[in-house]
Parts: structure tokens; C-alpha cells; sequence
């Protein structure tokens, strides 16, 4: 689905694309304004819509950055304070002893782990067999996948903690990964892709007598790597995200992942001191921030390592 | 076509179907009554730690355990709000593992306990001998249905008016709380003059964030009311007169409302307000002026809020007995001293005020004496707020709508409708049933 989304912001890494190819692109940049022939107004107006629109993305995030190194008192005054003055480590040291922080760091990394893991692999897998294998039946097995796609969890959220509950694994690890472990969306987007993949080059694989399973990593995966890391990349964002369920599961902080544990520094009665909260937030944010600049460059060798003959 | 992707793959279709199959939901079958799951001598507390109380509970927990050796309590991270815990204990209502002890609020206490799932605590309270008489009247009746009590106040507040003593001073006022909302109207015009063009006289939260709560005062101010028990009142000439008012205040622009006051107060771009006293520590913390508070104005129009600890239905005996036997503990005169003193909620015990670190306490920060001292002028909210099922949103809305400008008598006929509709088709039947 965001395939395309993705793709386009390989405008912005120019210096890990190909000479040849960026040169052709710049050509034909030329070209275009060559024959449209924009008046400065219209460039100066569009440089303008993109800082405005870069400003209404970064300026929340840099107020974040900077309350998060603020003092207590600096953080509601008029004027706003744009920088922090005097800067302060307090809301860090507060953050780490407030709440039991790195516990919920590390059960935040185990649940995203683990849940991604198996998403990705039950994804994968059964969008191979629905799109590439024939079996009876593989029709109205991607039906009910597709179904399943259509609920949302919110509403078989106490179907799942009766069943749970019952299994005695409240609180737990397994409690809460795997009821979320399912994978319709992945099927569906991954499926789709495989289909999507030349038929030609498929079976020259087969006539070359790859097994399924070769055929699966050698052949099939290998061109849809910008898909897969794209499935991949929305599936941690979405775990590591997650709050519902976990919370529901999670008795205290032995389970419990951050975004349950960030609740615990507000004050749901009176006035929160968002200097820790926004501290929270910052580094609950890094490690998504640090994974996603390493799986966009992953994507970008996926793409220029294409097999398509034209 | 190949032969092989027919046979080893219907495993792959076992993934698919797997994959399928977790995304759906499971149902389970209610657990046997009584059970529940849990081990009778371990007390599972389920709390949203409001006020962010949860070292204060843990210090409560470990005196209790002291005392009651063979009893341990397991503080449960129920949620982040009252809503949230009362979503979760859903949850364990449908699918087993119940709490020995749960955190209801005055909002979500009643559903609860109208639909049995909250068990009544008159009759363990006078088997364990406990004297229900030294509760804060207000704060405890806060909790019956038919004469039954469904809980027992814990982290209870009360709205405080919070004025800014600076601006006071500029606006040549004395320094004090107004004595009625007539009397608020007349300061008005003083406090604009003085406060400038970019400063807000009063402002109070919005709709969808308690206006409904705070709004109950100038409401019983003017003689009027949300409801008469289960009769929705809005249309009666006194509440509509307190809808004008608002809307007067509004449209004069010395009203704005907005999703949390405190932080503009805080700020000092807002002259007063009304909010919980819940905010007092962190308000006095960090504002950079002299906080003043007061009583709301009128005498005995302060509404009650917060919540209380409840025990549900289906325990067995042994675990009610105990259960009850924390939630004593925990509401003490001398823990509900601790409790309040390091969140800025209200001693839920009338003798609580008589013990020495109270009494200092409160000589040394004489706005926390303020809420304690309006305590007895409280009053129990109207039903149709508290009880009916989305009654505060439902009249949060309908005054946003007032603020807006839209016309007080309409707006206020159909919540009176709509209010009765609801009555008609969720309560009434379940009443004395």
C-alpha cells in the first residue's frame, strides 16, 4: 500500500542512487521546466508551501526536544521559552527513577521482537501459498484472512482476554504476543505483491527446478525486498506502538511495554509536569527513528538490486 | 502444475489459516462463580495510583502487611485514568481473574454497581464492625444505590476557585473568593481593565473536560438543578437562568473555555478558575505569582468528585472479607492523612483533621486548608450527571453548545428529553429490581 510513499522519498538520498540514473533524472527535470517554463513567484510560492509544511512537522518535535530539557517552572510562561534556559538533565534523571523506565524498555523490545518476528513470518509465508502454490480451498482460505482483516481489534479485544484469562496468562509475555501475532494485513499486502511479480521469471525458476522453498528466498523474496521492508517497518512501528491490548494483559511493570508505562508519569488528577513525560517521549522515540534511517537505506539496495529485465 | 507444490504446501496453508485465525477472537466460557481465579489470602488492588500516588499506595501496602501478617496485596497498574480502570475490570468481568479491590469513580461506580457486578457493603461493613459514621457524610452517600453503599471514598476532590492574587490586587479587589456568581459579574468589567487586552478573566474547562462538573455549582447557585433524583430538571426557570449566565459571561468575553485551564492559568494568562483541587500542588508549583483560593461561590453548592474503592459481586466470602478488610486500612483516618498530603485529594474522614501532622500540615499550606474547610458545604451530585450512562458528556456538550451562543432554553429541553429517554430505556427497569 505505501509502496509508492516510499519509493518516492529516494528523491531525497541522491547521493546513494546511481550516477547514471541521477543524472537521467535531472535531464529530465531540465527538460520539464525547459517546456513549462515556471515564473518565480510559482518557485518562490513552493518553497514556501515546503517550509511551512516541514515547520507544521518539526516545530511539535523540536517543542518536545526542548521541554524535555526545560525546568519545571520554564515550561508554562508567556512568552514561550524557545530554547531551555537554564537547560536541565532533571527531567531525564526524574524519568529513569520516577517510573522503573528500562523495564518497560525492555519488555517493549521483547514484545515488538517477537510479535514482528512472527508477523513477518506468518505473513510471508501464507502470502506465498496464497498467491504462488495451488491447493484446494486457497481461495476461501484468503477470504477468511481478508475477514479477518475486517474486524477490528478493538472488538474482539474481551473475547480474547476471556480466553486468555482462562489460560492463566495474564500478565505474561505469551498473554500478550500472541493473541496479537495475527496477520491479516500482512497476507493481504505481501500476497498482492508476489502477484504482482513477472510470471516469466517465476517459472524459469521452477523449469530451472528451484523448490518451493528456494524458490521463495532466492527468486520471489529478493525482488520484493522494498515491500516486505516496508510490511516490516509498519509492523515494529505498529507493536512498539500498541497500547490496548497490552494494558489490558499487563499487571505492572514485569510486562507492561512503554507507551503503558509513559501513562504512569501523568497526573490523570491535576497538573502533569510534562518536562519527564516529554523526556519519555523523546526516547521512546529514538529507537524507532534509528531503525527506520537503516531500513530506508535497506530498501534502497533492495531496489537498485532489481532482477526485472525490461 | 509441479506435483510438490500441491503436497508439502497445505502446511503453508496451515500457516495462512493460523495467521487467520489468531486475528480472530476466541470466546470463552464464563468462569464458575465465586472462583475467579486469584488465591484467597492475596488482595489484587487495581488502581490508576491517581494523583500519581503509586508510591504513597505501595507505603499504605506494606503498613498494611505489616499488620495483617498472612495477607499480601498486589498493586495492579490498572489504567491511566478512571475510564481505563473501568474498561479493564469490564474486561475481567466478562473473562474471569477479577481484582479483590478496584478504583470505581463517582462516574463509572454506578453502572457497576446497577448490574450487580459491584457487591453491596453495608452488610460486610457492620459484620467487621467497622463505624461508617466517621466517612465525610457527602463523600460516602456519594456511593448509594437503595440504600446500599457499592463503595468507599478514597481519592476524593472537590472543584477549588483559583484566583490570580496579583491581578486581584491590580483590580483593587479584596482578596478573597466571590460571594455569588451576581456578585463575580460585577468584578468582571474590574478585572478586564485591569488584566489587559490579551489576558482571559475566567476560564474554565471545556465540555468534553468537566464543565459539566464545575458547571453543577452555578447550576444549584441559581436555585436550579440537573435533576430532581431521576427527573431531569433543565428546563426548570432556575437552571436555565444558570445556562444564561454562562452564556452571558461568554458573550461579554469574559469567559473562554478550553481542553485543561490549568496550564494558561498557570501561565497567568487567566485571572481565576474553577478546577479540582487535585491541581493545587502542581499549580502552586509552577506558577511564578501569588495562587489565591476560595471557596466556589454560594454556600453549600460544592460538588463532589474523584473516586472510591469497590469490591466485586462475585467474590467468594473469604476475599470480600479481606478485600474489605484493606479497603478499611487504606481509608483510615491516619492513611487517608498520608494519601492526601502527598496527592491533594480530600481526607475522606471527618476525624482526620484532628491528628497533629494534619493540623501542621495545614497551617503551612493554607490553600490545601481551603478545600479541607469547604469539605462539609458539599454536596452530592445530581443524578442525571453522575448516574445515567454518558450523563456528563451529554451535558457537556449541550453547554458547549450554550458558550457557542445557541439558544439555553432550547438546548436544555431536549437534554431534558434526551436525559429521560436514556432513564427511560437503561435504568428505570433495573431500579429496585
Amino acid at each position: 500500500m505505501s509502496t509508492p510513499a516510499i519509493v518516492g522519498t529516494l528523491d531525497d538520498e541522491t547521493t546513494t542512487t546511481p550516477r547514471s540514473r541521477r543524472r537521467r533524472r535531472d535531464d529530465a527535470h531540465g527538460a520539464e521546466a525547459g517546456t513549462h517554463h515556471r515564473g518565480p513567484v510559482w518557485t518562490v510560492l513552493g518553497y514556501a508551501g515546503m517550509v511551512l509544511v516541514v515547520l507544521l512537522v518539526a516545530v511539535p518535535l523540536f517543542w518536545i526536544l526542548i521541554t524535555s530539557f526545560k525546568e519545571r517552572g520554564d515550561i508554562y510562561v508567556r512568552p514561550a521559552q524557545w530554547w531551555p534556559e537554564p537547560a536541565t538533565g532533571e527531567n531525564y534523571h526524574e524519568l529513569t527513577t520516577r517510573i522503573p523506565f528500562f523495564d518497560y524498555v525492555r519488555n517493549s523490545v521483547i514484545i515488538t521482537s517477537a510479535t514482528s518476528v512472527a508477523k513477518i513470518v506468518l505473513g510471508v509465508l501464507s502470502a506465498y501459498a496464497l498467491s504462488l502454490l495451488r491447493f484446494p480451498g486457497r481461495g476461501v482460505v484468503f477470504l477468511v484472512v481478508i475477514a479477518a482483516l475486517m474486524v477490528p481489534n478493538q472488538i474482539t479485544v474481551i473475547s480474547n482476554y476471556a480466553l486468555v484469562a482462562q489460560l492463566g496468562w495474564r500478565n505474561t509475555f505469551q498473554g500478550i504476543i500472541i493473541p496479537l501475532a495475527g496477520v491479516a494485513f500482512g497476507t493481504f499486502l505481501m500476497r498482492n505483491q508476489f502477484l504482482n511479480l513477472p510470471g516469466e521469471i517465476i517459472e524459469a525458476a521452477r523449469l530451472d527446478g528451484a523448490g518451493p522453498m528456494k524458490l521463495l528466498w532466492r527468486v520471489v523474496l529478493p525482488m520484493s525486498w522494498p515491500t516486505l521492508v516496508a510490511f516490516a517497518l509498519i509492523t515494529v512501528v505498529n507493536e512498539w506502538n500498541e497500547y490496548l491490548w497490552p494494558f489490558l494483559m499487563s499487571d505492572d511493570e514485569t510486562t507492561a511495554p512503554l507507551p503503558v508505562g509513559l501513562t504512569f508519569l501523568q497526573n490523570n488528577d491535576g497538573v502533569t509536569n510534562w518536562g519527564p513525560v516529554m523526556a519519555g517521549t523523546v526516547l521512546a522515540m529514538l529507537p524507532i527513528l534509528v531503525l527506520f534511517l537503516f531500513l530506508q537505506r535497506q530498501m534502497i539496495k533492495g531496489l537498485t538490486a532489481g532482477a526485472v529485465k525490461s | 502444475m509441479n506435483e510438490f507444490s500441491r503436497r508439502g504446501f497445505l502446511g503453508l496453508a496451515g500457516a495462512a489459516g493460523v495467521a487467520g485465525l489468531s486475528a480472530c477472537a476466541g470466546t470463552g466460557t464464563a468462569p464458575s462463580s465465586g472462583a475467579g481465579g486469584g488465591s484467597s489470602n492475596t488482595i489484587e488492588f487495581w488502581s490508576n495510583h491517581p494523583g500519581n500516588s503509586k508510591p504513597v499506595e505501595q507505603q499504605i501496602i506494606k503498613a498494611f502487611e505489616a499488620a495483617n501478617s498472612g495477607l499480601r496485596v498486589k498493586l495492579v497498574d490498572a489504567g491511566k485514568n478512571y475510564e481505563e480502570v473501568a474498561q479493564k475490570f469490564n474486561a475481567s468481568l466478562a473473562g474471569g481473574q477479577l481484582p479483590d479491590v478496584v478504583v470505581v469513580s463517582d462516574v463509572t461506580w454506578f453502572n457497576f454497581a446497577l448490574n450487580k457486578q459491584l457487591a453491596p457493603l453495608d452488610d460486610l461493613l457492620s459484620a467487621a464492625k467497622i463505624d461508617t459514621s466517621d466517612y465525610v457524610d457527602a463523600l460516602y452517600n456519594d456511593y448509594n444505590l437503595d440504600e446500599k453503599h457499592y463503595a468507599l471514598p478514597f481519592s476524593r476532590s472537590t472543584p477549588l476557585f483559583y484566583y490570580n492574587k496579583d491581578l486581584w490586587k491590580a483590580a483593587g479587589l479584596e482578596d478573597r473568593g466571590p460571594k455569588d456568581w451576581d456578585e463575580f459579574l460585577t468584578w468582571a468589567p474590574k478585572l478586564k481593565a485591569a488584566a489587559g487586552s490579551d489576558t482571559i478573566v475566567m476560564e474554565l474547562p471545556d465540555g468534553s473536560n468537566y464543565l459539566d462538573w464545575v458547571f453543577q455549582n452555578i447550576v444549584w447557585g441559581y436555585g436550579g438543578a440537573y435533576s430532581k433524583e431521576w427527573t431531569p430538571t433543565f428546563s426548570d426557570p432556575n437552571t436555565v437562568k444558570a445556562g444564561a449566565y454562562l452564556q452571558d459571561l461568554a458573550k461579554k468575553g469574559f469567559l473562554k473555555l478550553s481542553k485543561d485551564p490549568a496550564p494558561d492559568f498557570t501561565a497567568g494568562i487567566v485571572g481565576c478558575s474553577m478546577m479540582s483541587t487535585g491541581s493545587l500542588g502542581g499549580v502552586t508549583k509552577d506558577a511564578k505569582f501569588a495562587v489565591g483560593t476560595a471557596f466556589l461561590p454560594g454556600d453549600g453548592n460544592c460538588p463532589t468528585g474523584g473516586a472510591g474503592v469497590g469490591i466485586p459481586a462475585s467474590l467468594s466470602d473469604e476475599r470480600k472479607k479481606n478485600a474489605l478488610k484493606f479497603i478499611e486500612f487504606l481509608t483510615n483516618a491516619q492513611n487517608t492523612v498520608t494519601f492526601t498530603q502527598a496527592t491533594g485529594y480530600m481526607p475522606v474522614r471527618k476525624s482526620a483533621v484532628e491528628l497533629p501532622e494534619e493540623k501542621a500540615f495545614l497551617e503551612k499550606n493554607p490553600n490545601a486548608k481551603t478545600a479541607i474547610d469547604q469539605l462539609p458545604k458539599t454536596r452530592s451530585q445530581d443524578n442525571v450527571r453522575v448516574l445515567l450512562p454518558g450523563g456528563g458528556a451529554r451535558i457537556g456538550k449541550a453547554l458547549d453548545q450554550i458558550v457557542q451562543g445557541q439558544d439555553v432554553g432550547t438546548v436544555f429541553k431536549a437534554l431534558d428529553a434526551e436525559s429521560q429517554q436514556v432513564f427511560d430505556s437503561q435504568i428505570k427497569s433495573k431500579l429496585g429490581a
